[in-house]
C-alpha cells in the first residue's frame, strides 16, 4: 500500500469579496492527510467548511495558499461533481462526448462511451435535445453518467449520490462502488451519513478551519453530529 | 500542470468549437447561412451610409469596404466573444484542471471556421466585380494565419482582463468601436498626408496594417510589403507569447478568480 496523495500543512484563503484582493478569509489551514491505495475517505462538515475547496486542491484545480500537495508519480485525479460544466445549447449527447474528451479520452473512446452513457442516464429521446430543455433531475442523471468515464487513480466525489429519485440513487451508488478497487483511492464528500458510513473505510470532519475529527466513519459522524450548530468557523484576516 | 496533454487540449478545443458552431446554427432559422449573411449585412449597412448617402467617390468602394469590413468583423467578433470565455466556462474550470487558454482559443477557432466561408465569399465578390485572379491572392493564407495569431493573442488578453475585472467587458466593446474607426475600414490609410503618422498608425495598430496588406494582395494583385507583414507577424507572435506565459503563470489564480466570482 503506497501513498497516492499527500497533503502537508495545507491551508486556503479566499478574498472576502472577489473584487478585493485585500481582506482574506481563511477557509482552513494546517490540513495534513495521506491517501493510500484502497482508501475510501469520507469528508463531512457543514456548508462553507471548505469540503469542495479541499477537493479542488486535491484535483489540482486550486493551488493551496500554504503548505504543499504531493501527488505520487503517474497518479491521475478526477473530480466528479454534478450540475457543472454543461453547455446549455448542446444536446445531452454532445455534452457527454465533450465530457469524455475533457476527462482525457480519445475521440473514439469518447464516442464508444456514449452508448453506455445513454443507457445509464435513461433520458430517452431527450439525450438528443439541448440540455437547456432538461429538468434538474435530468441534468443530474446526465452529470452522473458522464462523471464516471475515466480510470483516474484518485476519484474525488462531491455530492453526486444525492441526486435523482430513489431508484436512480441506488443505481448510481452501485455504479460508483463498481469503480472501487485496491489500486484506487476515493474521497467522498457527502451530507448523507448513510453514504459515508456505507461506502467509506475512513473519514474526517472538516470544520472551524481545520480537521476536527478523523478515524472510523461512525466515530467521525458521531463527532460531527454532536457539534454545536452555527457558522462554519471561517476566520477573517484583514 | 494539468491532466490533458497539448494534443489532447487542441483536439478538445477543436471539438468545443465545432459543437458550438453546430449548436449556434441549430438555434437560427437560417442556420449556417448566417456565417455569410451577417458580414454581408454589415457591408451593406456601411455601403449605404458611406457610399449611397455620403458618396466616397471611389469606384471600387464596395470591394474596398468589403475587404476591410469582412476582415475586421472576424477580429472584433472573435475578441469580443473571447472576452467572456473564461467567466462563461466557470462550471468546467471549477471541475477540472484544464489549460485555461483552451477557452478563449475555442472561441477564436469558431471564428476561424466562419471566416473560411467569408473569405470564399470575398473571392466570389472580387471575381464578380471583375478582378482577375492573381498569384498574389495566395498571400491570403499567410495573412489570415497572421490575423488568427493576432486574434488569439488579443482574445486571450481580453478574457484575462475580464477575469480580473468585469468592467473590462465594457472597455473591450469600446475598444472595438475605436478600432473600427482607426483601422481604415471605410477610409484609406494612404489618405493620411503625414507619412510618419501613417507609419506610426500601422505600427501601433497591427489590424490597420493587416487590412492594408489584404487590400494590396486582393485588390492590387501585388505581393505585400514584406517588412510590413513581418512587423505585424512579430507583433502578433509577441502578444501571443506574452499571453501564453501569463496564462501559465496565472493558471491557479484564474481558476480561483473564475470560480469565486
Amino acid at each position: 500500500m503506497s501513498a497516492l496523495l499527500t497533503l502537508e500543512n495545507v491551508g486556503m484563503q479566499f478574498a472576502v469579496r472577489p473584487d478585493h484582493e485585500s481582506g482574506q478569509h481563511t477557509v482552513f489551514e494546517g490540513i495534513n492527510l495521506i491517501l493510500n491505495e484502497g482508501d475510501r475517505l469520507g469528508i463531512v462538515g457543514r456548508n462553507g467548511a471548505g469540503k469542495s475547496t479541499l477537493l479542488r486542491i486535491m484535483a489540482k484545480i486550486y493551488a493551496p495558499a500554504t503548505g504543499s500537495v504531493i501527488w505520487a508519480p503517474g497518479v491521475t485525479v478526477s473530480l466528479l461533481s454534478l450540475g457543472l460544466g454543461f453547455k446549455n445549447e448542446l444536446t445531452g449527447r454532445d455534452n457527454a462526448y465533450l465530457a469524455g474528451l475533457l476527462q482525457g479520452l480519445t475521440k473514439n473512446a469518447a464516442k464508444q462511451c456514449l452508448v453506455s452513457i445513454e443507457a445509464f442516464c435513461e433520458l430517452g429521446d431527450y439525450f438528443d435535445e439541448p440540455v437547456k430543455t432538461y429538468s434538474a433531475g435530468m441534468r443530474a442523471r446526465l452529470g452522473f453518467a458522464t462523471a464516471l468515464l475515466n480510470n483516474a487513480s484518485v476519484l474525488l466525489v462531491d455530492e453526486v449520490l444525492s441526486v435523482g429519485d430513489k431508484e436512480f440513487r441506488e443505481k448510481a451508488q452501485l455504479a460508483l462502488e463498481d469503480q472501487f478497487s485496491d489500486r484506487r483511492s476515493v474521497v467522498l464528500v457527502s451530507h448523507s451519513e448513510a453514504h459515508v458510513a456505507g461506502i467509506c473505510n475512513g473519514a474526517i470532519c472538516l470544520d472551524r478551519g481545520g480537521i476536527t475529527a478523523r478515524g472510523a466513519p461512525q466515530e467521525v459522524l458521531r463527532s460531527h453530529s454532536g457539534q454545536p450548530s452555527g457558522a462554519s468557523g471561517l476566520k477573517i484576516n484583514r | 500542470m494539468n491532466n490533458l496533454s497539448i494534443p489532447q487540449s487542441l483536439t478538445l478545443m477543436n471539438v468545443m468549437a465545432t459543437l458550438s458552431l453546430k449548436a449556434d446554427a441549430q438555434r437560427y432559422f437560417f442556420g449556417y447561412l448566417w456565417w455569410i449573411l451577417e458580414p454581408l449585412l454589415w457591408v451593406g449597412v456601411f455601403y449605404l451610409v458611406f457610399e449611397v448617402l455620403l458618396g466616397t467617390g471611389r469606384a471600387d468602394f464596395l470591394v474596398f469596404l468589403a475587404v476591410g469590413k469582412l476582415t475586421f468583423i472576424w477580429f472584433s467578433k472573435s475578441v469580443s466573444q473571447s472576452a467572456n470565455s473564461l467567466l462563461g466556462s466557470r462550471g468546467l474550470i471549477g471541475k477540472m484542471d484544464a489549460p485555461k487558454w483552451l477557452f478563449p482559443l475555442a472561441v477564436c477557432h469558431e471564428g476561424l471556421y466562419k471566416q473560411v466561408a467569408v473569405f470564399a465569399l470575398l473571392i466570389v465578390m472580387l471575381l464578380y466585380e471583375g478582378y482577375a485572379p492573381s498569384a498574389a491572392w495566395l498571400w491570403l493564407v499567410p495573412l489570415a494565419i497572421t490575423q488568427y495569431l493576432l486574434i488569439v493573442g488579443c482574445g486571450m488578453l481580453a478574457a484575462l482582463l475580464v477575469c480580473m475585472r468585469q468592467d473590462f467587458q465594457l472597455l473591450v466593446q469600446l475598444g472595438m468601436v475605436f478600432l473600427l474607426f482607426m483601422s481604415g475600414i471605410f477610409w484609406d490609410i494612404d489618405s493620411i498626408g503625414n507619412a510618419a503618422l501613417r507609419e506610426n498608425l500601422l505600427l501601433v495598430n497591427p489590424l490597420a496594417s493587416l487590412i492594408d496588406l489584404y487590400r494590396t494582395v486582393l485588390m492590387d494583385g501585388s505581393a505585400p510589403l514584406l517588412t510590413q507583414w513581418l512587423t505585424v507577424l512579430v507583433e502578433s507572435v509577441v502578444i501571443l507569447a506574452v499571453l501564453v506565459w501569463a496564462y501559465r503563470a496565472l493558471h491557479y489564480w484564474i481558476a480561483r478568480r473564475v470560480v469565486t466570482q
